[in-house]
């Protein structure tokens, strides 16, 4: 299946400057973004993901900095974009954001209607009653009931889950090709979790969007992505459709995500966590950043940074062991009982 | 919120009785001269006796602050024994109110006029100069004790731009100087506040969705940011806005304005038990009535205080 690219992101490498340092936030990462798909990018904390979104949307902090590569979308270099008047044709317009926090996202002093509307007017090219029938619309389209009388009520009225519809329809209103959603529902309870991905899932075929979810919630990934790339340090280390990486993964950093999953516990046992911290970024990262932490690591592991190894067409992970030379590891016990049990 | 109010207004006029009674209370614990006045030499203790139980002083005390809420109620807060003998109290207050009104306002106008603005451009040019440079006032007008820079202004800034050094009510330049000292600190805590403010919501969350949705930054700081920092202000402001009212004691003695600002110190000075009294009840009443105005103004501006229980969603 040939698929369309919509967003291409080449050799990019973010800076920051701190305090004097120099930290590098994302390592030389090329990913591509097809029409209609859903890519999750996952990872630890300070793993990058979320500030490779930001810098698709320009909205990285002021001290950091696309230092190199580019990222090509609807016919422009996003990395070179300067001016806020670049930034806002794309910006909203074109890619729209689903923030965190859906608690403290949404300005506590305007009715959410007019919120909704801000972004119908500014990128639907609609107003006054046309722009309110279309905030109804979306308030509509994002499960929200007795929308007149919603439209007119601040976010203090509404719940956790319907703020983050709203925060959802803030971001639909501006009709974008691409939307990102920044950990939707870390913030939300469990019960609320699955309502708000399903949502999301719909509003995606409705208004055939491509979506980009950050999360380090394994069980999201599962349900909503098509494809994974896995972060680490900066750098994507395995990328893949959900199954291959879920079912078949080849990297000893995707292992012991998986093995983290508090489901592949055995009872009576501690859960598995990663040993060690990652890597500092300020320091200059050598071979496989996951190297010290990597009870597989071979000597070379240390020295050069490995290459994306294929393992299908769809299927790529940055690691030695896939190296014809490696010698063979297979990944432990309970992960190889998980891709048997589940995999089929 | 009408219930809000009401019930504010009942607590603020408890408030307000009880302050009045213990004003009233201490003074009657005060030597009797503070009602005696000029007189006192003149008259034997018998004569001092006499006179007093006249004005009711040798009553029971109950009596005395029954018949002292009569005549509130009726207008009346007696009549002042040394600082203007034999004048209503509150032709007094009346008279020395109207100047610190005047400049009390204008000044209010003039500092929020300057300072909020100022807040606002130091808040958006963060760590820039302008920022710098509001920064450098406020610490300066904070640091340095005001009669230093009232003086300076006085001496030196009359002169260069020729303006009187002294109020005089019918010459209006003899305004500006007076207004522009009143207005420096205001000026300097207003950007203090409003920067501050706007600096907190800029880091907010919210904030951050609204750049995402492609919000210009102009119209982010306007329709936004600006609104938002102004309502923990809004709290404060009837109350500094009356406070005006009982002026400000050194500008007033600096260029001779015969406002409110030295009349309470002169008043105690003086022994002057009416007056005393008459004042703190003026001035309880404007810090009361200044709270609940802030409380039923932030619930204006603000949609998430839903005053009084019941009224709340949810």
């Amino acid at each position: 299946m040939e698929q369309e690219k919509i967003l291409s992101i080449e050799n990019l490498v973010i800076k920051f400057k701190l305090r004097g340092q120099t930290l590098t936030a994302i390592r030389d990462i090329s990913l591509d973004l097809y029409k209609g798909e859903s890519l999750a990018i996952v990872g630890e904390s300070g793993s990058g993901k979320s500030v490779l979104v930001k810098s698709i949307m320009g909205l990285l902090d002021k001290n950091g900095y696309i230092d190199s590569g580019q990222i090509i979308f609807d016919g422009h270099d996003l990395s070179k974009f300067k001016t806020e008047a670049d930034w806002l044709k794309v910006r909203g317009k074109k890619i729209a954001m689903v923030t965190q926090d859906p608690m403290t996202s949404l300005n506590p002093l305007k009715t959410i209607g007019k919120q909704i509307e801000e972004s119908v007017i500014l990128h639907q090219g609609l107003k006054g009653k046309d722009a309110y029938e279309k905030t109804l619309q979306l308030l509509r389209d994002v499960g929200i009931h007795e929308v007149e009388r919603r439209y007119g009520q601040y976010p203090h009225e509404f719940s956790g889950g319907m703020r983050q519809r709203i925060v959802i329809a803030i971001a639909v209103a501006c009709n974008p090709q691409i939307l990102i959603c920044d950990e939707p529902t870390t913030a939300l309870d469990v019960t609320i979790q699955a309502q708000i991905l399903q949502l999301l899932t719909n509003l995606q075929e409705k208004y055939l969007l491509t979506t980009i979810y950050i999360t380090h919630d394994l069980g999201v990934v599962a349900k909503v992505a098509d494809r994974i790339a896995v972060m680490y340090a900066g750098d994507i280390i395995e990328v893949g459709q959900t199954n291959e990486v879920f079912f078949n993964a080849k990297h000893p950093y995707t292992w012991a995500l998986i093995s983290s999953l508090p489901q592949l516990g055995i009872k009576g046992q501690e859960l598995y966590s990663i040993k060690g911290t990652p890597p500092n970024l300020f320091k200059e990262i050598k071979g496989d950043a996951f190297a010290p932490r990597n009870q597989y690591a071979l000597k070379i592991d240390f020295v050069e940074r490995p290459p994306f190894f294929k393992v299908s067409d769809t299927h790529y992970a940055r690691t030695w062991l896939l190296d014809p030379k490696a010698p063979q590891v297979s990944p432990p016990e309970v992960l190889l009982a998980f891709f048997k049990g589940e995999g089929q | 919120m009408i219930k809000y109010i009401a019930k504010r207004l009942g607590q603020s006029i408890l408030t307000l009785f009880i302050i009045v009674t213990i004003v009233f209370s201490l003074l009657r614990l005060m030597p009797d001269e503070g009602y005696l006045g000029a007189a006192a030499e003149k008259m034997s203790l018998e004569q001092q006796e006499v006179y007093l139980t006249n004005l009711g002083l040798r009553d029971p005390l109950l009596i005395q602050l029954k018949n002292f809420y009569i005549g509130l109620f009726q207008g009346d807060l007696g009549k002042s024994v040394t600082y203007r003998t034999d004048v209503p109290v509150l032709d007094i207050i009346q008279d020395k109110m109207m100047y610190s009104i005047v400049f009390g306002l204008g000044a209010v106008a003039l500092s929020l006029l300057v300072g909020v603005p100022l807040g606002i451009f130091m808040a958006q040019f963060k760590g820039r100069w302008l920022d710098r440079l509001g920064t450098g006032y406020i610490v300066f007008v904070v640091a340095v004790p005001a009669m230093v820079y009232f003086l300076m202004i006085q001496m030196y800034i009359s002169d260069w731009f020729n303006l009187p050094m002294l109020f005089d009510e019918y010459n209006p330049k003899s305004f500006i100087l007076p207004l522009f000292c009143l207005a420096l600190g205001p000026i300097a805590s207003y950007a203090m506040w409003m920067r501050r403010y706007m600096v907190d919501e800029l880091n907010k969350d919210y904030i951050k969705l609204a750049r995402a949705k492609g919000v210009t930054e102009r119209t982010i700081m306007f329709s936004h940011v600006m609104r938002n920092a102004f309502i923990p202000m809004a709290q404060y402001l009837p109350a500094t806005i009356l406070f005006t009212i009982t002026g400000s004691i050194y500008i007033e003695s600096l260029f001779s304005i015969p406002g409110m600002g030295g009349l309470l110190v002169d008043a105690i000075q003086r022994q002057d038990n009416n007056v005393v009294q008459g004042l703190v009840l003026v001035f309880s009443s404007l810090g009361i009535i200044g709270l609940i105005l802030g409380d039923i103004l932030m619930a204006i501006v603000d949609p998430r205080i839903k005053l009084g229980k019941g009224d709340s969603v949810r």
